[in-house]
């Protein structure tokens, strides 16, 4: 094994702004406008090391979403390449698409083979899920009938209790009431601290950044600002933003 | 790509099937008696072409509602699948943006859902060949060949149209149109080589559906051997098809979720 877990050389990625089209548009003449191209993701390269916590901070819209989507291999990149050495990877982001119809135990089953778990595995985590999400009996209960709040308990316990390599955390570092909240920030806490685990945090909460993470790499407009300590970067970072 | 498609199926395939499990579920969860249209809906079409064809322009097939209803249920499965896989990226977008898994396993899903339908309408055409006490012969084993062309040929199609659904917006508009001639094409209700001499067998053998659909009905109501050299010949353009559509897939997937 590799000592580096992910290692991101030359990514670039673009949106097209206009890349879907119509018929009727094209045989009534009007022109296609021409696809105005956004580069969410210009020319990153950084490496995390086994077991490291990064944490990625930049203003709304500087591409720290795309850049996790794009590690999850969600995206594919128009240049350059992401190499996760064979790890398995999870993006823990709310709501993994539950069916309504279904009650909550079918759902964590549904979503469960969609992260790629076997039927066994999620069997055997299926109580303790429960048991985290604290639904208690709601868990036979259609998903449509759930609060918003329970709806989003379950996604996180889902995600949080079914553990992958490497974990993506796009701003779900809480969820819920006070109380749940406060568990899932402890749980979260336990997860990254697991020395095999290599997390990559998205977050605008520069407090819990600093609490969680070993590493910062700083973005904006897509493109590389610093990186480094956790300490002098996100100093440098408050002094720049405030 | 075989050997990603292998390891692919191998991972998926649980979550699609209990992904169409829960679809068919969540279809009667509304009522309990939400299943009976999975019959009542093909059963009423029968009885309506039946009475307009076969009492008002008078047709004269042997066994005509039987007839009719082989067409209908294997024509539903195909229009089903084709017109539910247009938008199939677009309304999955919950799970498209959140989770990376090979986009066609969607259209499994669909088609397994489909494929339950399907086998609920063949119990109600076995009824009705006991009813109309049809013999049968051993050409009635020619049904599962046919239908597995059916399915192969259906997903080929349907990749296609899952792929140009994600980038042309009035796709699914055309395909409606496309379809509709496709279906009166097909002969679902009328003998195609009987009512236009002149192209009919023709037309039986190069629209696969209506090849197939025609080999169906030999090989259950009239006992008959569907023409080998179009069961092999749809058999492998349908192969084709389902190669060329997952390659497709697998090559385009991961820009789907920019442009929805």
């Amino acid at each position: 094994m590799s000592e580096y877990a992910i290692e991101v050389r030359d990514l670039c990625i673009q949106y097209r702004g206009l890349k879907a089209f119509s018929i009727k548009q094209n045989l009534f003449g009007r022109k296609e406008k021409k696809a105005d191209v956004v580069e969410a993701v210009k020319n990153l390269s950084f490496q995390v090391k086994k077991g490291e916590i990064l944490g990625i901070i930049g203003r709304n819209g500087s591409g720290k979403s795309t850049l996790l989507r794009a590690i999850a291999g969600i995206f594919s990149p128009n240049s350059g390449s992401i190499d996760l050495h064979g790890n398995s990877v999870s993006l823990l982001a709310i709501g993994v698409g539950f069916q309504k119809e279904l009650s909550g135990r079918e759902n964590i089953m549904l979503s469960g083979l969609l992260l790629g778990f076997t039927e066994k595995q999620i069997v055997e985590h299926m109580e303790e899920i429960i048991e985290f999400s604290e639904l208690g009996k709601f868990i036979d209960a259609p998903v449509r009938t759930y609060s918003s709040g329970m709806y989003s308990k379950l996604a996180f316990s889902i995600t949080a209790i079914l553990e992958s390599d490497i974990m993506l955390i796009d701003e779900v570092l809480s969820v819920g009431d006070t109380r749940f909240k406060k568990k899932s920030y402890k749980k979260m806490k336990e997860l990254i601290a697991d020395r095999d685990r290599t997390v990559v945090i998205v977050s605008h909460d520069l407090k819990a950044v600093s609490d969680l993470c070993t590493r910062i790499l700083w973005i904006n407009d897509g493109e590389f600002v610093m990186e480094g300590e956790t300490k002098p970067v996100l100093a440098e970072y408050e002094k720049r933003m405030g | 790509m075989i050997k990603r498609f292998l390891n692919d199926i191998k991972k998926y395939y649980r979550f699609s099937v209990v992904s169409a499990k829960s679809q068919l579920k969540s279809e009667v969860a509304g009522s309990y008696l939400n299943w009976i249209w999975w019959v009542l809906d093909p059963l009423c079409f029968m009885l309506i072409y039946t009475f307009i064809f076969g009492y008002v322009f008078n047709s004269k097939e042997q066994y005509f509602p039987v007839y009719i209803f082989i067409g209908l249920t294997m024509w539903d499965f195909f229009n089903k699948n084709l017109q539910g896989s247009v938008k199939l990226i677009k309304n999955s977008k919950s799970i498209v943006s959140k989770v990376y898994f090979p986009k066609y396993v969607l259209l499994m899903t669909k088609m397994w859902v489909n494929l339950f339908k399907m086998m609920v309408s063949f119990g109600i055409v076995v009824i009705m060949m006991l009813l109309f006490r049809i013999p049968i012969s051993w050409n009635i084993l020619f049904c599962l060949p046919i239908l597995l062309i059916l399915m192969l040929f259906t997903f080929g199609c349907s990749c296609f149209l899952m792929h140009y659904g994600v980038y042309v917006q009035d796709l699914a508009n055309v395909l409606v149109i496309v379809l509709r001639m496709v279906f009166y094409l097909t002969g679902i209700f009328y003998n195609v080589e009987k009512r236009i001499p002149q192209w009919g067998p023709a037309l039986n053998r190069y629209n696969p559906v209506a090849f197939l659909i025609t080999g169906m009905r030999k090989s259950l109501i009239y006992g008959e051997t569907p023409e080998w050299t179009f069961l092999l010949l749809w058999l492998g353009v349908s192969l084709l098809l389902v190669v060329l559509g997952i390659r497709k897939i697998y090559k385009e997937e991961n820009s789907y979720v920019k442009s929805i």
